[in-house]
């Protein structure tokens, strides 16, 4: 169950051709995630400090 | 009944109101068949579902104003204490717009479809549904116009379109069944049945929403 | 009774100081669950037989897609609450659940029809579930931009809440008559009823990766929230010892 399922880390990027697909994905997902993450952080530092000038 | 009058009389005063959305049916079905290599069988393939998105677009275009105009000049907080509960204002209001709009509109429709495919009974039998479908639709669209009062009704219509897409996947079933000979009747059914759900609960949830509007 | 405990502990106040406790230990938790499972479900299971490596995707499709759904009938709880007992907090949650739930449906969507090239042939097919997912995406985009057209917030919370619930009866019905209307989809892997019909070695990072997106999403929640509470609630005095 846990042995590596590629003989070598290239094998495992190109997958038989479909690596392209996989990790693809991969980074889609983690960009959006991460996006949306820095995204509401800058959102709130940005009230905060606006927040704090005005009082 | 004095109510139903004078919501009829306000209809029927402004001509763009019902008149534009028949309009805008007949020009859509018009342009339909400008738009494809022009021979009788080409035609036939893509009526039904076109038909149903001129219904689609015209029920669209026939509930745009339908508040805006009451909420602009007032009339509409006075409704809400009028006597009648505005539950059944707004059942009137959907039924007024059906009898000017949907009805002809559905005529035509029945129209169309003979002079497209020459087949009386088919046609005839589009008349039920476009009868039904056409008073779904104004009934979401009005539940979508009185979410976006006076922030016109593009937004209307993007927040309710999702919720017509059922209808159309049912008409287009039923146009499938007829036309293979398979027994419609519970589309028929089917129709009549989400009908008389969506009568019912959409002018409560209206009235709570324009309530919200007005507060 | 009821009533009175909602309000007493639903009040904005309460809510940001205890998930600010809570908000880290989750984060790292789901983000450790969920890149091990990533690695353990791209890395470490054997081919699938029929999809060939493509199919690894599932580890990153499968917990969009369920989480997609999910956050619609939250938001559409969260409205019920606020339409119902007039709840605050409840309206914030409705409107900062729904950018979060878009993400979701367009991840879902996206790693959906990147999948469908190897195993379909094609990025984009008139099927049931996906144009479903289409219908969810632009149902959340709706609500959305309907929330975003009206400067007074309060109407603007009501209006949205009526709209998620009437959304929320609808996306049965829409899923239901789109399934009727065409299928070509691979049913769904995991259901809570029957036995799963994967292989335990897949199915165990497909659990984990779903845990872990689950409470990524729910961090998301939290901090899109904190900002949803920090621009509705800055005149009221607290808020000027927390910032």
């Amino acid at each position: 169950m846990f042995e590596f399922a590629f003989n070598s880390l290239g094998e495992a990027i190109y997958m038989n051709g479909h690596g392209i697909y996989v990790w693809s994905v991969v980074v889609l997902v983690l960009i959006s995630l991460l996006s949306f993450f820095i995204g509401y952080n800058l959102k709130i530092k940005k009230f905060k400090k606006k927040f704090n000038e005005s009082n | 009944m004095k109510y139903f009058g004078l919501e009829l009389l306000k209809l029927r005063k402004k001509t763009r109101s019902w008149l534009g959305p028949i309009l805008v049916f007949w020009l859509i079905m018009i342009a339909y068949p400008l738009t494809i290599e022009f021979s009788p069988e080409n035609l036939e393939i893509g009526f039904f579902s076109v038909l149903w998105i001129a219904i689609l677009l015209s029920m669209m275009f026939a509930t745009e104003d339908i508040f805006t105009e009451d909420y602009n000049d007032g009339s509409l907080e006075q409704t809400l204490i009028n006597d009648i509960p505005f539950v059944y204002q707004v059942v009137l209001k959907v039924m007024i717009h059906w009898l000017l709009i949907g009805i002809p509109i559905s005529l035509l429709s029945f129209i169309f479809s003979l002079g497209t495919n020459g087949n009386l009974s088919l046609s005839l039998l589009i008349l039920p549904f476009a009868m039904m479908s056409s008073y779904i639709f104004l009934n979401l669209f009005v539940l979508g116009n009185a979410l976006s009062l006076n922030k016109g009704s593009v937004l209307g219509a993007i927040i309710t379109l999702p919720m017509a897409l059922p209808v159309l996947i049912v008409l287009g079933k039923s146009i499938t069944a007829i036309q293979l000979e398979i027994n419609y009747s519970g589309f028929i059914f089917l129709l009549l049945g989400s009908l008389s759900i969506i009568i019912v609960t959409v002018p409560i949830v209206v009235s709570y929403i324009i309530k919200a509007h007005l507060e | 009774m009821i009533k009175k405990f909602i309000h007493q502990f639903a009040s904005p106040k309460t809510y940001l100081f205890q998930v600010e406790r809570v908000y880290k230990f989750i984060l790292y938790f789901s983000l450790v669950v969920y890149f091990v499972s990533l690695i353990w479900g791209l890395l470490f299971t054997q081919e699938d037989f029929v999809q060939g490596n493509s199919f690894r995707i599932i580890y990153l499709h499968v917990p969009a897609s369920f989480l997609s759904q999910s956050l619609y009938v939250s938001m559409a709880v969260a409205s019920f609450v606020y339409i119902v007992w007039r709840v605050k907090l409840a309206a914030y949650l409705v409107i900062s659940i729904a950018p979060i739930g878009a993400l979701t449906t367009f991840i879902a969507l996206t790693s959906g029809s990147i999948w469908g090239i190897p195993t379909w042939g094609t990025w984009w097919q008139w099927d049931a579930r996906i144009t479903s997912t289409l219908i969810l995406f632009i149902m959340y985009l709706g609500l959305i931009s309907l929330h975003s057209s009206f400067a007074n917030y309060e109407k603007a919370d009501k209006l949205l809440s009526w709209l998620a619930i009437v959304g929320a009866i609808n996306v049965p019905i829409i899923k239901k008559s789109v399934d009727w209307w065409s299928t070509l989809h691979q049913s769904a892997s995991i259901t809570l009823t029957d036995k799963p019909s994967i292989d335990p070695s897949m199915l165990y990072p497909l659990i984990g990766s779903m845990i872990g997106f689950f409470g990524i999403t729910i961090c998301l929640v939290i901090i899109s929230s904190k900002y949803q509470i920090f621009i509705r609630e800055k005149n009221k005095s607290w808020i000027k010892e927390y910032v």
